[in-house]
């Protein structure tokens, strides 16, 4: 195998922005912009989702619990073909690749948002709930102030676990010709045939680096959170 | 809104439904593989981890960052265009030969390059991410069982197999069915590398009669139906959690034959 740079030289702005400046994002940016919003959407649903399911247990809870088990047990690229046919359909008019792989993505991951939000809101106890409406608070307010604020910082490091599993699930964009960084390198690597090992190991650090560094952040969060509840005692 | 129009006969009959069931055997061929060979590869890179020599425990770490890491996609890409045209030529010989185990019914063949790549992405990918998952069920055994089995004579090899990885396996038995699952449901990105399996025959059938939906809908309930069988099947044959009255009755008895044993 000859390992040869140069098809990294010569197309590594095609790599990382694809079309970017002819109007048409793609690349590495559109990865990390579909990446990003698609993180917002699932973040925003899944704990939209998991306190409503907290506040009304019975039959809202269990269909959104079935409908989490439903996404979660479908391969994700069958998820983006029902959503590529589908939604031009309902909507009434053609939807871009991009919006409903990010729109698929969200759903996915808000699956696993809510499932951990709502385990990570259920692990405190009771007698808090308890005490919160005993002292006048609706059931929001005990949400709000006294249930959240606990279990999301508890809850950062799954977040950021998830949203590394939701980066590297972008590269499904690929199945609807979306040009995101694999899609970009596949054809590029259809262009040159005979540099697949240089390319694919190229965006594969770039992945790589981007998943290492998000995946490494919690264990430093904590380590510094540590620190200074060290220094707070020692004071 | 459009209205639907179903047309099962479609997507059951004639060569969609040959080519529905030859994506489905494809799918249960990868995925029985790929678990066997996925769990090879997470006990050696489990031993690799827990090694006592630092470049294998150093090798092992980054082997398991690499792949959990990185996308399948790109993975099964890397495997497929870079790794495989660099395999020994007798190798990719024997690949594309006719063997008596190679015909499949409808005329297609269990192994292919493109089955060897995805066996390759599928099982180096999970294999990295069971191997987490076992080190997790792994450092919940308390140390004493090792010390206690080293006392009683057991080899380092002997106390891994008989008393540590049983109890690893136990404790992360849960997250290890789930990456199982995964397993089965990742292997439809192969689909991508030309893996003929129910994505694959689904885009076929799009492609041949425009039964979109009606293909889509059949490969969704195909993989609930997969998932559903599989977890049933990992649960009910997976170490369950130990049943108390279970090793009491089994300590008695031991001790009770060894009493006969010394009165004879």
């Amino acid at each position: 195998m000859i390992f040869d740079l140069s098809v990294i030289t010569d197309n590594w702005s095609y790599l990382l922005f694809g079309r970017t400046v002819d109007g048409e994002i793609g690349g590495l940016l559109l990865t990390l912009l579909m990446s990003l919003s698609a993180g917002m959407l699932a973040l925003i649903f899944g704990i939209l989702a998991a306190v409503i399911s907290w506040r009304f247990q019975g039959w809202t809870r269990r269909v959104l619990y079935s409908g989490a088990e439903f996404i979660r047990s479908i391969p994700l690229i069958l998820v983006i073909f029902w959503l590529y046919f589908l939604l031009p359909r309902f909507l009434g008019r053609n939807i871009s690749g991009v919006t409903t792989v990010i729109l698929s993505i969200a759903w996915f991951s808000a699956a696993s948002v809510m499932h951990a939000t709502l385990s990570g809101i259920e692990a405190l106890s009771f007698g808090q709930v308890e005490a919160g409406l005993a002292s006048g608070m609706s059931y929001w307010q005990v949400l709000r102030h006294i249930l959240l604020p606990q279990a999301v910082p508890n809850l950062i490091p799954s977040y950021i676990g998830l949203f590394v599993a939701l980066i590297k699930d972008t590269s499904l964009a690929l199945v609807v010709n979306v040009p995101e960084l694999t899609t970009v390198a596949n054809q590029v690597n259809s262009r040159t045939q005979i540099y697949p090992a240089e390319i694919f190991l190229f965006i594969g650090v770039i992945y790589f680096v981007i998943c290492t560094v998000l995946s490494e952040l919690p264990r430093l969060l904590v380590k510094r959170t540590h620190q200074h509840l060290k220094f707070a005692n020692s004071i | 809104m459009n209205s639907f129009h179903f047309d099962w006969g479609g997507v059951l009959t004639g060569s969609p439904a040959a080519w529905l069931v030859a994506g489905l055997v494809n799918t249960i061929l990868i995925t029985v593989t790929g678990t066997f060979v996925a769990s090879l590869l997470a006990i050696v890179l489990l031993l690799g981890r827990t090694s006592s020599a630092h470049y294998a425990r150093y090798l092992a770490q980054a082997i398991v960052m690499g792949f959990r890491n990185t996308p399948l996609l790109v993975q099964l890409f890397f495997w497929y265009f870079a790794v495989y045209p660099a395999l020994p030529e007798w190798f990719r010989d024997w690949v594309i030969a006719d063997h008596w185990f190679s015909p499949l019914p409808f005329g297609f063949r269990c192994i292919s390059p493109e089955f060897v790549c995805a066996c390759l992405g599928l099982s180096w990918f999970t294999g990295a991410f069971l191997a987490e998952e076992l080190r997790a069920g792994l450092k919940a055994v308390p140390l004493a069982q090792s010390e206690a089995a080293l006392t009683q004579g057991f080899s380092h090899w002997k106390t891994f197999r008989y008393i540590l990885l049983p109890q690893a396996m136990r404790n992360a038995w849960q997250p290890i069915v789930g990456q199982y699952l995964n397993l089965m449901k990742l292997s439809s990105l192969a689909s991508s590398i030309g893996f003929a399996e129910i994505i694959y025959s689904t885009r076929e059938i799009e492609s041949f009669n425009a039964h979109a939906i009606e293909a889509y809908a059949v490969g969704t309930l195909l993989y609930l139906i997969l998932g559903l069988l599989m977890g049933q099947l990992f649960v009910s044959f997976g170490p369950g959690q130990i049943k108390r009255n279970n090793v009491v009755a089994r300590v008695a008895l031991s001790g009770f034959l060894h009493r006969l044993r010394f009165l004879s």
